[in-house]
């Protein structure tokens, strides 16, 4: 087997035959992430409605369902047309904590059957694979959102403690609330985030996956005719909160 | 080229994806810069290459991963099965990897028995048919509604309806089941962030998302080339790699995985494995198809390629179609695999155009077909007879004198202008084609004629 010491030494003795095509460069990185990334939040914060919109036109366009709440107390209200005109009826939903609040009551009030997932880690297996199973027979996954990026109109998700990647996966239909402290307008914006969220030691509470999503699960495979819903969701809605989750 | 649906199917396909490609540019005023950006970023990955890696494997490993090299696809494969054996695994979903096809993974893996799946619906179709990908973003391309609906009910033993829509309900179903047995999770990677340590996969259906997060082991096999530095210059090839490809702005899902499962998390394997792939790659670095370590396996370049247009993925005979893929099969293959096919194209340029990073085709087809020529790769007969052809082009007078000759000796083979048949050796030749036969009067002549008329 090739070693790490041989691999990178064949690497270095071509290298150094030949001194590239053209003088080039890398792109030049925020040197204080968490400070750009604050100030691009803060001039955001004056102008997010016009962002919003943006997000909005993009997100449908890439087959999203897009809704409105005042506050985060109307969200199972929405949820609950959602399910009802689609006949679904078991939800399952991050940890209160990482969502802002529990909607649990309020979802089954209305008639869902609202589980939500641990805050952490599982060590029995057996309670490992009855989750797995309960996700797996989910009809709706309702998340929070890290990121909205305006000009894809793109959701981005980190996973973590409460916040189970299968959660916006496995169910047919995914249900992400978000407010206006998310926007973000470019992907180049969302890279200061991403660079900010790496810089300096590893956050305890995050996971391993960072995931864009942009629209419902879909292919083309078969004659290019495009069908949604082939692994992933076939319905990504995404529910903006005017009064900010945080406050 | 016989088949008339392939022929079909492949036009309407690469219109359709040039046409989604152009949009997606049109709307996009800085596509232009993000290009040039782009390929700047992948020339000077390349030139701190060994420090990218090693700052690349130095993450990797302090968030609990396993790194592996590998110098050869033989190796990359010992590397996965290793892997495979010591967990335990006897299901292996995969997504969508142009490199593990490279490696040909998933034969090995069923020799050790381990059962590979595709999860791509295209991939997933293709391998039912016992077939290879056609296209890079388009595996299934060549397949018509029906022979999937045919291949569905084989491998179900029911009744299946032709519709796509149907078809693929029925292959999520079966998919789905695989995704939550596996125990082995194998991906390709677009993209992995030196900086952070991050494999970066890029999907539209979300089977990139349940193969890293559902199986206890993930491995990832990629390219030396696919290394980025940070963040930042992620962000520059998501903006132009889905608007290339099938003109979305964004694929559907961009999945960015750091290691195994952290503490705190429901999901997510037990362990994460990195194979670094060489298989030709390094040995480029110097050499003569150093740019086609830019390429991000788009496919653009095969949807405008006028070769590709007319004879489809497989005629290339290897992984890689296409343009490009001529380069990537003499890269992992020596330029004596591609003695025919760096003939395959007609230098026309179009794909310099499509490519995102702006790689240069053209030039290092003929730099290979120089290479072929050099290393004498072509059979000795061959080489002399063209050796000989390019004496007589050269003096005008030996052209004149050897058309003569060569219409005296054609007189007992040539019928309407061509040349069915020849005898002893050249008859090989002549065995699937006609040669056009020299002409009464040659160009040359008929010219002389002309300036005495006028």
């Amino acid at each position: 087997m090739t070693t790490r010491a041989e691999f990178l030494g064949r690497i270095r003795a071509e290298m150094a035959k030949t001194p590239g095509l053209f003088p080039a460069s890398v792109t030049p990185r925020p040197a204080e992430p968490h400070a750009v990334a604050e100030t691009i939040r803060r001039e955001l914060a004056e102008r997010w409605p016009e962002i919003l919109e943006r997000f909005r036109k993009e997100f449908e366009r890439v087959g999203g369902v897009f809704h409105r709440a005042p506050s985060l107390a109307d969200v199972p209200q929405v949820v609950a047309a959602i399910s009802r005109e689609r006949e679904a009826r078991r939800l399952v939903a991050w940890d209160p904590r990482e969502l802002g609040a529990d909607l649990g009551p309020a979802l089954a009030a209305r008639g869902l059957e609202p589980h939500a997932m641990p805050a952490g880690a599982v060590a029995d297996a057996a309670e490992r694979a009855r989750l797995r199973r309960l996700v797996a027979e989910a009809e709706l996954g309702l998340t929070g959102v890290d990121l909205a990026i305006a000009e894809t109109g793109t959701l981005v998700i980190r996973s973590g403690a409460g916040r189970p990647r299968s959660t916006s996966l496995l169910p047919p239909y995914h249900v992400a609330v978000f407010d206006r402290t998310v926007l973000v307008e470019s992907l180049s914006q969302a890279g200061v985030f991403l660079e900010a969220w790496h810089a300096g030691g590893e956050p305890a509470d995050r996971g391993a996956i960072v995931s864009f999503i942009t629209g419902p699960s879909r292919t083309a495979d078969i004659e290019l005719t495009l069908t949604r819903g082939v692994h992933g969701p076939k319905e990504v809605h995404a529910i903006f909160v005017e009064k900010t989750i945080r406050g | 080229m016989k088949d008339a649906f392939l022929q079909e199917a492949l036009t309407i396909a690469t219109n359709k994806f040039i046409g989604l490609r152009r949009e997606a540019f049109d709307d996009f005023p800085e596509g232009e810069k993000l290009r040039d950006r782009a390929r700047e970023i992948k020339e000077a990955t390349l030139q701190h290459l060994d420090r990218y890696l090693d700052e690349l494997i130095d993450n990797v490993e302090r968030l609990g991963g396993t790194v592996h090299f590998a110098a050869t696809a033989e190796e990359a494969r010992a590397i996965v099965l290793d892997i495979a054996q010591r967990t335990g695994a006897r299901m292996a979903v995969k997504s969508k990897s142009m490199a593990t096809e490279e490696i040909h993974l998933n034969e090995a893996l069923e020799r050790a028995g381990v059962t590979p799946v595709e999860t791509d619906l295209g991939e997933y179709i293709i391998q039912l048919a016992h077939e290879r990908p056609s296209h890079i973003i388009a595996p299934a391309i060549h397949k018509t509604k029906a022979q999937v609906a045919d291949l569905f009910a084989k491998e179900l033993g029911r009744q299946v309806v032709a519709d796509p829509e149907v078809l693929t309900k029925i292959a999520r179903a079966e998919l789905r089941d695989k995704f939550l047995q596996a125990d082995l999770g194998i991906t390709g990677a677009n993209f992995a962030v030196a900086d952070t340590g991050t494999v970066v996969l890029v999907t539209n259906e979300g089977n990139g998302r349940m193969v890293t997060s559902l199986p206890r082991v993930h491995v990832a096999v990629m390219g030396v080339e696919k290394v980025v530095p940070s963040m930042t210059d992620l962000m520059v090839f998501l903006a132009i790699l889905a608007k290339s490809a099938t003109g979305q702005k964004l694929s559907v899902y961009t999945t960015l995985v750091r290691g195994p499962r952290r503490a705190g998390e429901l999901e997510g394997p037990d362990e994460f494995h990195l194979v670094l792939l060489d298989n030709g790659r390094i040995g480029q670095l110097a050499g003569p198809l150093r740019e086609a370590l830019y390429c991000l396996r788009c496919g653009a370049c095969l949807n405008v390629c006028p070769v590709y247009r007319q004879i489809g993925g497989h005629a290339y005979g290897y992984t890689y179609p296409g343009p490009i893929g001529i380069l990537l099969t003499a890269m992992a293959h020596g330029p004596g695999s591609v003695k025919d096919l760096a003939h395959a194209s007609s230098l026309c340029g179009a794909c310099v155009d499509a490519c995102p990073v702006r790689i240069d085709i053209p030039r290092m087809l003929i730099e290979l077909r120089r290479e072929v020529d050099e290393q004498k790769i072509a059979p000795w007969a061959e080489r002399v007879a063209f050796k000989a052809l390019a004496a007589v082009m050269t003096r005008p007078r030996l052209y004149r004198w050897s058309a003569a000759v060569a219409r005296l000796l054609q007189r007992p083979f040539a019928r309407d202008g061509a040349i069915r048949s020849l005898p002893l050796a050249p008859g090989n030749w002549t065995r699937t084609r006609d040669l056009p036969a020299v002409a009464p009067r040659t160009f040359q002549e008929r010219w002389k004629e002309l300036e005495r008329e006028s």
